[in-house]
Formats: C-alpha cells, structure tokens, sequence
C-alpha cells in the first residue's frame, strides 16, 4: 500500500523535524527540570520568536536563520521581568499558582499578539524553505537540513553552558535540591530567572525555525506546546540530549503515523504517547537532570 | 458538638439558604412571568447558569479535592454529542438525555480515571490537558462522528425560554449537589486527599475512591452541561464542542470567582459573561483582559473575586467594631 | 468573639453573593436598555471572519457587503412601511470560529435588532450562523458557503444562499483537461480538509468523476482544518507518481502544501487548488510557486453581467489592493437582501422571507434565483495563477488567458 520510498522520505524527514522539535521542547525541558515549573506560555513564546524573526526579516531584509541567537536574547531578556515579578513571588503559594499565571501570561500574549499582528498566518519567506535535497534515493526538505544542524548546535552549546559554566553548576545544583544549594552559597533566585530567560531564549530560538520550515498564527503555540510536552517526558525532565532523543524519536513516530494513517493523526500519535508515558513513566524514558 | 461548631453549622445553613434564595430571586422570575425577560436577557440568563454549572462542577473537582483539571472541554464534547445522537435517533424527552448524556460523561471520567489519576499534581494538570486535545484531534479525524463536519440536530428546535428552564433545573442539581457535596463527610475526604494524599492514605482515606466519586459527579455535571449547549445550538462539531476554550474558561471563572469557595464559582460566571458581554466588540481584548485578570489575582488575590470581598469586609468590619482581633 | 466572627463571615459571604448578583442584574438591565435600537434604522447584521486563518475572504465580505449597503444609503435608504429608513450594517468578526458566529448572530438579533442577517464564509462558518438565524426566524442571505454542504446541514427556512455547486466546480478541471487534451498519466493525488466541503468535493465528488473520465485516484488523504504538515502525505503522492494533484483546503494550507511540496521534489503537472488559491494573500505568500496553480472561479471582472468590470475597479482605486472574486457575491448577496426589503416593504421576517423567494434579476454575478432548496447556483470557470495574478483559462469562451501546462 505505501510504498518503501514514501517511508523511507518520511522517516528521513521525520528524523530532521525532530531534531528541529527537540530545540523547541529544550527551554520546556530545562524551566521543567531546574525550576519544576509547568510553563504553560512556552507556546507563545515560540510563537514570539517567529513573530520577531518575521519583522526582522520584513525590516532589515537579515536572514532571521543566521539571526537566531540575537532573537533568543531578545525573547529572553524580555522573559526575565516576566519571572522576576510575576512567578517568582508565587513559589511560596505552590506549583499551581506559577502554572496558572503562566497560563494567563499565554492567553493574554496570544490575543495581544491578534490585536497587534492580526490572526493572519504567517510564514518567513525564504527561498531555501522550499528546495529539496537528494540523499541518493530519498529526498529531505532542505531547509529540514538546516533545521537539524542548527537545532543540534544549539543544544550542544547549552549542553556546554549547563555542563562547563558556573552557571551551569549552579543550575545543576539548585535543580537537585534547591535548599542545599542554597546553604552552599547558590542564589537560587538569579538561577531561577536566568533559567527561565533561557528557556525562553530556546523557544524563540526554535519558534524562528518554525516559522521560516511552516507557518504560525497567534493561536499555533499551544499544539507545539503540547508536541514539546511529549518530548520532555520522552527524554527525561532537564535531561538535554534526552530531549534531543525524545524529540527526534517522536519526530519519527509522527512521520510513521502520517503516512499510515494521515497527516491529520501525527498530532495524536504524539499525544497518545504522551499520555502512555506519563502513566506508566512520568519521570521519561532516560533518567532525568541529575546526571 | 462545642459551641463553635453549633454556630458554624448554623451559619454555614444560613448562606446556604440565603445564596439559595438570591438564586431563585434572580432566575425564577424569567420562568415564572413569560414576558419579562427578552429572548436575549433569556439567552444571557442560559449563558450565566450553564456556565455557573460548569464552574461548580469544575470547582468542585479542582477547588475541593485539589484535581486541577484542564480537559473540562472532553465532558462538555461528549455531553454535547451524546444529547445530539440521543435526540436524533430515539424519541427520549430532553430532559432524559441530558441526564443520560451526564451519565456519559460520568462514564468516561471513570474509564480515564485510573491512567489519569497515577499522575499527581502538575503533571494531572498537563495529562488532562493533553486528555482534552486528543479527544478533540480523534474526533476531528475519525469519520464515525461527523468527522470535523459534525452532527446536526434534527429534531424541533428549543425556544429560549425552554432553554432557561432547562438549565434553570440542572442549575438547582448544580447548587443541592455541591451544597451536599460540600457539607457531608466527602468535603472533609476531599479536602484531605487535596492537601495531603499520602498523609491521607495513611489515616485510611480511600483516595482513588474519592478522586473517583468527585471526578465522576463533577463529569457528570459538564456534560449535562454540554448537552444543554448542544441542544441550543442545535448542531455539534470538535472544535466548538471539544476545543480549548472550555476548559480554559471555566478555569477563568472559578480563580476569578475564588477557588475552594462555595460561591466563587457563582461570582466568577455572572463575571465572565458580563465581561464577555460589555466587551463582545472587542474580543481579542475581552480574553487579554480576562488573563490579566488572572494574573493580577493569582498574584494578589488567591482567592480570587470572593476572597478579595471577604478580606475587604472583614476590615471594614474590624474598623466599624473597632474591635482589633489577632 | 469567635461567635462573632464565624456568624459574621457567613453572612458576608452571603452578602457579597447578593450584592454581587443584584450588580450584576442591574447591569444587564442596563446593557439590554441602553441598546435599544433606533426605530428608524434598519439594522442588518453580519458575522464575519475579519481574523483568524479565513480572513482573507473577510475582508472581501466586508467590503462586498458594505458597498452594497453604502450605495443603497446614498440613494436615500429603503422605503418600509411608508417611510424611507437608511439601512444600517453592523459588522462582528467571528474569528473564524463556528462558536463565535453563533454568539454573534445571537447578539447581532437580540441585543442590535438586527431584522435580517448576512452570512459569514465557508460552511462551518456559515452553517453555524445560519442555524442560530434559523432558530430566530430571521432571514439570512448568504455567499461563499458551496450548495451542496449548505443544503445538508439543514432544510432552511430562513437560510438562502447563492453560489457555486460542488460538481460543477469538481468537474471543472476535468472539462478543461479534456477541452484542452492535456496529456497526463492519468494518475490522480486527493488530498482534501476533512471539513464540510472538503469531504463533499474531496471524497466524494472527485473520486466519483475521476472514474468517469477514465482516471486512476492513486491517494486520497484528508486532514485536519489546522494541519500545517504535510510531509507524509506528500511523499506518498510523490512516491506514487500523480500527475495530477487536486487539493481543496484553505489558504494557510494551501500555502504550506504547496511550499511542502516544492521542498519534496513533487513537481506534478497539473495543480488544482480549490478554496485556498482564491484569495490574493494565496499569490503573495508564495510568488513564483503560485504559477500555474489552477483555482475554480465563479466570477471576474470580465464577466458579461452588469457592474462586474467597475466593481473590481472601485475595489482597487479603494483599497489599493487586488481585487478577488468574493466582493462580488458578498456583494451581489447584500443587494438581494436589500432589494427583497425594498419589495417587502417592511421589516417584517416573513414578508422579508417571502420576498427573498421571489427574487429573479441579474446581479453582479449572474441570473440569480432560489430553487426549493434555497439556493442559486453560480457558473463556474476555471482560473489559473499567472504573473501573479489571476486569470481565466476556461472554458475557452471566456479565457482571458492561455492555459499554461505542465505547471512550472
């Protein structure tokens, strides 16, 4: 029924888009890991940064692929107030209370996002978005290429923070137990929000991709949102090449799904798995930030 | 009994009938004089008591027993799609497929309870959050329910005032319910299993059974509510009955109104649809407003519009009294 | 103390819930009061999509709708009940959303008065606000929503709408292969939203005239309405070679199937995208990969009915932007609806109703009237994208351009 090729493209292709996906669900992974947090804006801030992607290109004609770090710091320095003044106060009330607040920051960035931007669907139009490329008998978007190489890039690269930096060793430190990190001198509190920013440095770092791969409305951050949910618990809460993992195993479970039963199930198929995993395993497939 | 509790019983019966009657004196009179309501103060009034019923139901779940629910719009679909099935293929009376409907609901909230409940706190939250979305995609791609075209009711279409006085009735189930729910033992099972569920297990609290039983009544309202909906709008399909937008909703309303509260759900609907009225021409404005609403409150007021009032009227009080209690 | 204090909070609490509730009644009252409408307006209400993935055809429908209604005020309104009214038109957008359209018929007839109603675009939307129409006996005039998925939502009473019906634009591109003798392989690729018309058009109606006309349907696949990937789907069409794709889906997907389909390497040679490739954002968001790309049209400015050519003039000098077909049913269909008032003389639904029925004159469109089923159908052409724009490549009598095959 569906031929060998058509697999063979789509797990090819499924392989990429993961690696793409596993950038957008690392700032989830991390804010999740470090700061236990359920950020329920991680969508919109995805969104953010394909919406500045989008401008920076319409303004100044800059490629945003090559512009992507710039994006993620802007996004990350405009998140940082946001944990500052709005979450930080609320860790003594309970893990809810974060929650909720990320979820009205998410409804009222999205709608801002209508009333500015309009709900129109938006692309970043490039013209490498819509080339293939030939890897013998199977053929990738070649913009998936791109994708795949920059999304491993920069996760290795905040691998490297996490792992070399005395950033990172802080962070390490106040996500295995926040209150002996403390003693020991770690301020928890600029960990915290630096963590935060970086989460949503990562998102918009991804969102940009999105945006010039697909296309993105306002409302388009909560599928993603709910795709990175299912990275993060494949790959380990805080656990960075797991999510690398997770990402680029449900990418190709995705693609398996969409060419058996219909692009229209690849989203259930990732949730479906979600569901499964965090019932029988919530704490991921591979053992989580610890290590 | 000591005295203490003598009187907290007779005050909390006092606010119960009191609460009881400000209903009745609302709602009762749009039944009761034919004309005095117009078909949209008819159609405002369904709106304010369906979603009163939801945020009971939600309140009920996520305030008192601490299971913070954001797949509320999995009831209300399925509700909604039943009562839709029921009225096109049998000739059962309205009343009986809501009721039915409701028992679907109740239904499924029993099935997914044992996967959905090994998940604690957070991740229940995001787990029903993906329940809600799955169900929607699976409706939307599966061919057996109308696909994402939906169905169409074929029976006689309802008047406004039928409307009103159909959920006027599942409102008052609503209200006797959540009265008994929060007045008999359960409330003290719920609110244990909420702040503690191991402490609780430990003391022999049936946790899952209380899960269970509050889940499966809170279901069971939502989509009765759903029906209702459906029945109004006489026609159904995923992304208006499942979609996002009813959770998030009733969410709104219940930490707007005051979560935990007896009457913050009350509070928090009548806000939302006046809200969602006075801005109906500016909607993106409406939901902006509504989140930074939430915030302000989460941050502020935890709990929430009754909260706030409760705190503002016992300073108030303490400054008439002049009385300076520690 | 403590007696006080327990007491006291009780009541509060029930004091805060009655003063809250009588608040809140007040302020209905107040809203229902202070919208009472002006006695000597006639008020038509539409709920459109203005945001949202369909608000390219809304912004047509504004304009189409408006035009009709500015220019029956310029000639000094309508005459009901002995007095000339002006007519007017209040706008909500729906966000493409089916739910909002409901809430917004309902507002629009309950708390703005409105006594007749324009409709929204594409069946869910339209259906939905037709419904609520429907329950309130109130007239609705509708376009863009295709006949057949119209007539299966409901045997309307009220609900009337005029445009093309789905076999026709189906077999559009049949005839056009077969006028023009195009050599294909034969082999077909569907891939269609599972939305209403998508699973007429898609799953029903090109399949079946697929096999009439001796072609092979090699893939049929449906998506979501909010899908933005399709790489699956693709490379199975790919893979099985189609010649011939034919996509009914809106305009977001239409884009991303098509830019999808350049990144996979999948170049057939003819590319029918119905819906999605109407409106111009279609052209703009993909520039060179529109070329070629064929969309069933039912009217241009070329068309021989009165006022085609200067309506899309007026769009352009108005807007500055390209015009579309969808001003000119949204057009058309709020001149019905006016001239059914004008020859009901009164703002009465069922003489409105009545009225409607009777309607029998050539608009911007075309010859328009009802049958049984409250539709009017409109003629089809095929259109196809060029340099750009928009033209006509069939059928031959009304070409406004040659036909450019395979697709580039």
């Amino acid at each position: 029924m569906v031929s060998l090729e058509a697999i063979a493209n789509s797990v090819a292709s499924g392989f990429l888009l993961g690696g793409i996906l596993a950038l957008t669900a690392l700032g989830l992974s991390i804010v999740l890991g470090v700061m236990r947090l359920v950020n329920l804006a991680h969508g919109v801030f995805l969104i953010a940064g394909a919406y500045v992607g989008f401008f920076l290109l319409q303004a100044t004609g800059v490629d945003p692929i090559i512009a992507l770090v710039p994006i993620g710091v802007v996004i990350g320095a405009a998140a940082l107030p946001v944990q500052r003044f709005l979450l930080e106060p609320l860790t003594k009330f309970g893990p809810e209370a974060p929650m909720m607040t990320t979820f009205g920051i998410a409804i009222v960035l999205e709608n801002l996002f209508v009333l500015y931007f309009s709900a129109d669907t938006r692309s970043i139009e490039r013209d490498y978005a819509t080339v293939p490329l030939l890897l013998g008998p199977v053929s990738v978007p070649l913009v998936y290429v791109f994708g795949f190489v920059i999304s491993v890039g920069v996760i290795l690269i905040v691998h490297a923070i996490v792992s070399w930096t005395s950033f990172g060793r802080d962070l390490r430190a106040s996500a295995v137990d926040p209150g002996a990190a403390a003693a020991v001198g770690v301020d928890v509190r600029r960990v915290h929000a630096l963590t935060f920013a970086l989460g949503a440095a990562c998102a918009a770092a991804g969102g940009t991709l999105i945006g010039i791969i697909f296309s993105f409305t306002p409302a388009s951050g909560a599928n993603y949102l709910l795709t990175d949910f299912a990275i993060v618990v494949l790959g380990g809460m805080g656990n960075i090449f797991g999510t690398l993992v997770g990402g680029i195993l449900l990418g190709v479970l995705q693609s398996l799904a969409g060419v058996t039963l219909g692009d229209g199930y690849r989203d259930l198929v990732g949730l479906v798995l979600f569901l499964a995993v965090l019932a029988v395993r919530p704490q991921g497939l591979f053992r989580g930030h610890a290590a | 009994m000591t005295q203490k509790t003598a009187n907290l019983r007779r005050a909390v019966r006092n606010v119960e009938q009191l609460a009881g009657i400000v209903i009745a004196a609302v709602f009762v009179p749009g039944i009761a004089l034919p004309n005095l309501l117009s078909d949209y103060e008819l159609q405002i009034g369904f709106r304010i008591m369906l979603y009163i019923v939801l945020a009971e139901a939600w309140n009920l779940l996520a305030g008192y027993c601490g299971l913070v629910s954001l797949g509320s719009a999995s009831f209300v679909g399925v509700g909604a799609y039943v009562l839709v099935g029921l009225l096109n293929h049998t000739g059962i009376p309205v009343p009986m497929a809501v009721g039915i409907a409701g028992l679907a609901g109740a239904a499924l909230a029993a099935v997914v309870a044992p996967a959905v409940f090994r998940l604690r706190g957070l991740y229940f939250t995001v787990g029903t959050l993906a329940l809600g979305e799955a169900l929607r995609m699976l409706m939307i791609n599966v061919p057996w329910f109308g696909g994402a075209t939906g169905l169409f009711l074929h029976v006689d279409w309802p008047s406004s005032r039928e409307l009103y006085i159909y959920v006027f009735g599942l409102l008052c189930v609503t209200e006797v319910t959540l009265s008994v729910g929060t007045r008999s033992r359960l409330s003290i099972l719920m609110r244990a299993v909420r702040d503690d569920e191991d402490a609780a297990a430990q003391v022999g609290v049936r946790a899952f059974r209380v899960k269970l039983g509050t889940f499966m009544i809170a279901s069971f309202l939502m989509s009765a509510a759903g029906a209702l909906q459906a029945y109004k709008l006489a026609a159904v399909e995923p992304y208006g009955m499942f979609g996002l937008q009813w959770s998030v909703d009733v969410l709104a309303m219940v930490i707007i109104g005051g979560m935990g509260l007896r009457y913050g759900p009350v509070v928090g609907a009548v806000f939302v649809v006046l809200l969602a009225e006075l801005l109906a021409d500016y909607p993106e404005l409406h939901v902006a407003i509504t989140g930074l609403i939430l915030i302000v409150l989460i941050r502020f007021a935890p709990k929430g519009l009754v909260g706030l009032l409760g705190r503002i009227s016992s300073l108030l009080a303490r400054r008439l009294a002049g009385v300076h209690l520690v | 103390m403590t007696k006080l204090t327990l007491r006291g909070s009780g009541y509060r609490e029930a004091g805060r819930c009655l003063g809250l509730s009588v608040v809140a009644g007040l302020l209905t009252f107040g809203l229902t009061v202070g919208n009472a409408q002006a006695a000597d307006e006639i008020v038509i209400g539409a709920s459109i999509p203005l945001s949202g993935p369909l608000a390219g055809f809304g912004s047509y429908e504004q304009w189409g709708y408006k035009r009709a209604v500015d220019e029956a005020n310029r000639a000094g309104g309508i005459t009901v009940d002995g007095k000339k009214k002006m007519i007017k038109l209040i706008i909500r957008d729906d966000k493409t959303d089916p739910n909002v359209t409901a809430s917004n018929t309902e507002t629009l007839i309950g708390r703005d008065g409105a006594i007749a109603m324009l409709g929204s675009c594409t069946p869910p939307l339209v259906n939905a606000g037709a419904l609520v129409a429907e329950r309130r006996k109130i007239p609705i005039v509708t376009a863009c929503a295709p006949l057949e998925s119209f007539k299966a939502a409901h045997k309307w009473v009220y609900a009337w709408d005029l445009f093309f019906h789905e076999p026709d634009l189906a077999s559009a591109p049949f005839k056009l292969m077969k006028d023009f003798g195009a050599t294909t392989n034969k082999k077909i690729a569907v891939l269609h939203e599972n939305g209403p018309d998508g699973q007429v058009v898609g799953g029903q109606v090109w399949p079946g005239l697929a096999k009439e006309n001796g072609f092979e349907v090699v893939q049929n696949a449906s998506f979501p309405l909010d899908n933005t990937q399709f790489n699956s789907t693709i490379a199975e069409a790919k893979s099985k070679g189609a010649d011939i794709v034919l996509i009914m889906a809106i305009t977001p997907q239409a884009v991303a199937i098509r830019k999808q389909m350049a990144s996979a390497g999948y170049t057939p040679k003819i590319i029918v995208i119905e819906k999605g490739a109407e409106p111009v954002q279609f052209g703009e968001a993909l520039g060179k990969l529109a070329e070629g790309v064929m969309v069933g049209g039912y009217w241009d400015p070329s068309f021989p009915f009165p006022g085609a050519a200067d309506l899309a003039k007026a769009f352009e000098s108005e807007t500055k932007q390209t015009s579309s077909q969808h001003i000119a049913d949204t057009y058309a269909a709020a001149q019905v609806l006016l001239d059914a008032i004008a020859a009901a003389g009164s703002t009465e639904a069922d003489k409105i109703n009545a009225a409607i029925a009777k309607t029998d004159k050539t608009y911007v469109v075309g010859p328009v009237k009802f049958d049984e089923n409250h539709t009017a159908k409109l003629p089809m052409v095929e259109m196809q994208w060029q340099n750009g724009k928009q033209v006509i490549v069939w059928p031959k009598a009304n070409a406004t351009a040659t036909f450019l095959f395979p697709a580039p």
